[in-house]
């Protein structure tokens, strides 16, 4: 690996090749596009499992196999009342490993929510919310909100009797929010009941506005937490 | 010319010895590392979250290797479900709009659960960290988290046709 | 402040009105982008003839997602099936004689006046005409159900057992 590192190839790519003393790493560290998410030193209490049972991570991975197995159902997937439904089945029993990529994407949408909330909670039974981080816990409350929201616009894709009453109930709950309430359901239905508009819509918003919208708000929740650590560790980031 | 002609540097924990001086360190010997001593993220960190990531998406193989995703009867508006289960993490707010009116159930709640956990580091802004010194944020908290949690054990398994009360072992109707 | 303002806090105030009334425009136009047209479906449906709706009992007309019936004084009623609750198809149950939700539970009486449940209210109606003997149904026009305090128009309890098994309620 040093070798590698160390040729011409390698040097482009890596930009600094030794890789011996700490300043040599961290270095390497900026250097590299994934690494630099992170910041270059940590307590050490943060390596530990009762820190933040890496619950964090757990998320953003979960988000990864969402994104994955997500745009593989897209290819055989079509949103509307009269092919939706069809194209499950075709999924579950026509494609390659259809079934199994489903079950992939159910799962880790189940196992988010819950990772997610997780981690509120072990964010808040060690404080970490406390200064400088209050920003970053509001941040993770619009997480916490876009991740239902992502769940919720999906469970309707299936257009199967669960998907079409939770969706019914669900929107309903909108016609008692004061003023806003009746404008809000109207227009996220495309109309007054839950069909095909609906089901254009709420595909609209779980393949490309909200995952847009998790990316980018994740970005900034991963940038603020390795300002808040190096803040922390008294360097001027 | 090649690194391999340079003399070999002597590093000792990552750092490079430039000399060896005789006599005890200005900061007192400290073999035990504390809690906040600093350590370079890369290998530590990245291997820790690394191995965290395998385990999850091991899970999740897993998970859909022996248990597939529901699909039940083609949409029909025409004829409710009976019972009719929202997605399991709503479950306790479904469970709430059966007991009150959904002004107060759909809307009241979950908008004064948003405001209070976006307000929270605002109202607590004592620097204490430890759960044992902000007794009343952690109780706060935990009321509300056991009590949802209830609710949605509740709204999940323990509730059958026309939201009546069963027993899980006897009839099972939750829905994932 | 003075009326005199200078080329600097000219521009720079202009720029600000500029950004503010473009983004002021792009949420108009998203709004009404997303603006649903009217929605064609509801309007006035024909039904059965008048002689079928029954007294006792409830009959479903589905093209109107509505049950016809009676009331106290023999006139037409059209229930909207909806649960003013949350919105689920709302059944009758044959019986007890009531209306019985399977969504949270909610029980209304053959006029669909309130029983119990967490409904806000008693289930919405249509305005019914009757033209040639045949029921019209105007599915346009929703009357807002009877509220929850007010009381039942007709004296029919539960005539039998609820359709819900293991059921909390009488
Ligand atoms: C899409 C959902 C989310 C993802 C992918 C995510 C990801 C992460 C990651 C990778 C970290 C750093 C490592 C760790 O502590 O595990 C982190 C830290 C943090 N998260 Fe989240 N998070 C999410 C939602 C939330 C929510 C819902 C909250 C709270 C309301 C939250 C609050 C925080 C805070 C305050 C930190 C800093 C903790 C510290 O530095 O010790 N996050 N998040
Ligand atoms: S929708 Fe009928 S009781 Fe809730």
């Amino acid at each position: 690996m040093d070798r590698i590192r160390s040729s011409t190839i390698g040097r482009s790519l890596f930009r600094s090749p030794d890789r011996a003393t700490e300043r040599d790493r961290a270095a390497g560290h900026w250097a590299n596009f994934f690494l630099h998410i992170y910041p270059v030193k940590v307590r050490r209490e943060e390596l530990t499992f009762r820190y933040s049972a890496f619950l964090g991570v757990a998320s953003l991975v979960l988000f990864g196999s969402l994104v994955v197995s997500g745009i593989y159902l897209m290819f055989f997937y079509v949103p509307s009342p009269a092919s939706a439904y069809g194209d499950i089945n075709t999924i579950q029993n026509d494609v390659a490993f259809g079934q199994y990529i489903r079950n992939v994407h159910r799962w880790s949408a189940h196992l988010m929510v819950l990772t997610v909330a997780a981690h509120m909670a072990r964010v808040f039974y060690r404080g970490a919310y406390k200064s400088p981080r209050e920003f970053n816990w509001v941040i993770g409350v619009v997480l916490l909100a876009l991740t239902l929201l992502m769940s919720f616009t999906g469970y309707l894709l299936p257009w199967d009797q669960l998907a079409f009453w939770a969706v019914t109930v669900g929107t309903s709950m909108a016609d008692f929010v004061p003023f806003v309430g009746d404008a809000t359901r109207t227009v996220l239905l495309g109309g007054g009941d839950v069909g095909s508009a609906t089901l254009l819509r709420f595909y609209v918003l779980h393949v490309a506005v909200l995952p847009t919208a998790i990316t980018l708000v994740v970005t900034i929740h991963l940038w603020r937490w390795r300002k808040d650590s190096m803040l922390e560790q008294g360097g001027d980031q | 010319m090649s690194r391999r002609e340079r003399p070999s540097p002597q590093i000792v924990d990552g750092k490079r010895v430039l000399g060896i001086v005789p006599g005890t360190p200005a900061v007192g010997d400290r073999k035990v590392p504390a809690s906040d001593d600093l350590v370079m993220t890369s290998p530590h960190l990245l291997v820790r979250h690394a191995v965290a990531a395998i385990f999850v998406l091991l899970i999740v193989l897993a998970l859909a290797l022996f248990f597939d995703a529901p699909l039940k009867d083609i949409a029909d508006p025409t004829n409710t479900p009976n019972p009719e289960k929202a997605p399991w993490y709503f479950a306790a707010l479904q469970e709430l709009l059966a007991l009150f009116h959904p002004q107060v159930a759909g809307v009241l709640v979950p908008t004064a659960i948003l405001i209070g956990l976006v307000a929270l580091p605002y109202i607590d802004r004592s620097p204490r960290m430890g759960s044992g010194t902000r007794k009343v944020a952690v109780t706060t908290f935990t009321v509300f988290l056991v009590l949802w949690i209830i609710l949605t054990i509740i709204g999940f398994a323990f509730r059958g046709p026309n939201w009546d009360w069963v027993w899980p072992w006897e009839e099972w109707h939750g829905e994932l | 402040m003075s009326n005199e303002m200078d080329r600097r806090d000219f521009l720079s105030r202009s720029w600000k009105v500029g950004a503010g009334l473009i983004g002021v425009a792009g949420l108009w136009t998203t709004a009404d982008l997303l603006w649903p047209r009217v929605d064609a479906a509801a309007g006035e449906v024909r039904t059965v003839a008048a002689d079928a709706v029954p007294a006792d009992g409830v009959i479903e007309v589905s093209a109107a997602k509505a049950y016809l019936t009676r009331d106290a004084a023999g006139e037409i009623v059209a229930i909207n099936e909806k649960c003013p609750h949350l919105g689920c198809r709302v059944p009758f149950c044959e019986s007890s004689g009531e209306f019985e939700c399977p969504c949270h539970g909610s029980v209304f009486n053959r006029l669909g006046e309130f029983r119990e449940g967490p409904t806000p209210r008693g289930m919405d109606r249509f305005l019914v005409t009757v033209v040639d003997g045949m029921v019209i149904v105007d599915t346009g026009n929703t009357i807002s159900g009877p509220g929850k305090g007010d009381p039942e128009s007709i004296d029919e309890p539960p005539a039998g057992p609820s359709c819900s098994e293991g059921s909390g309620h009488a």
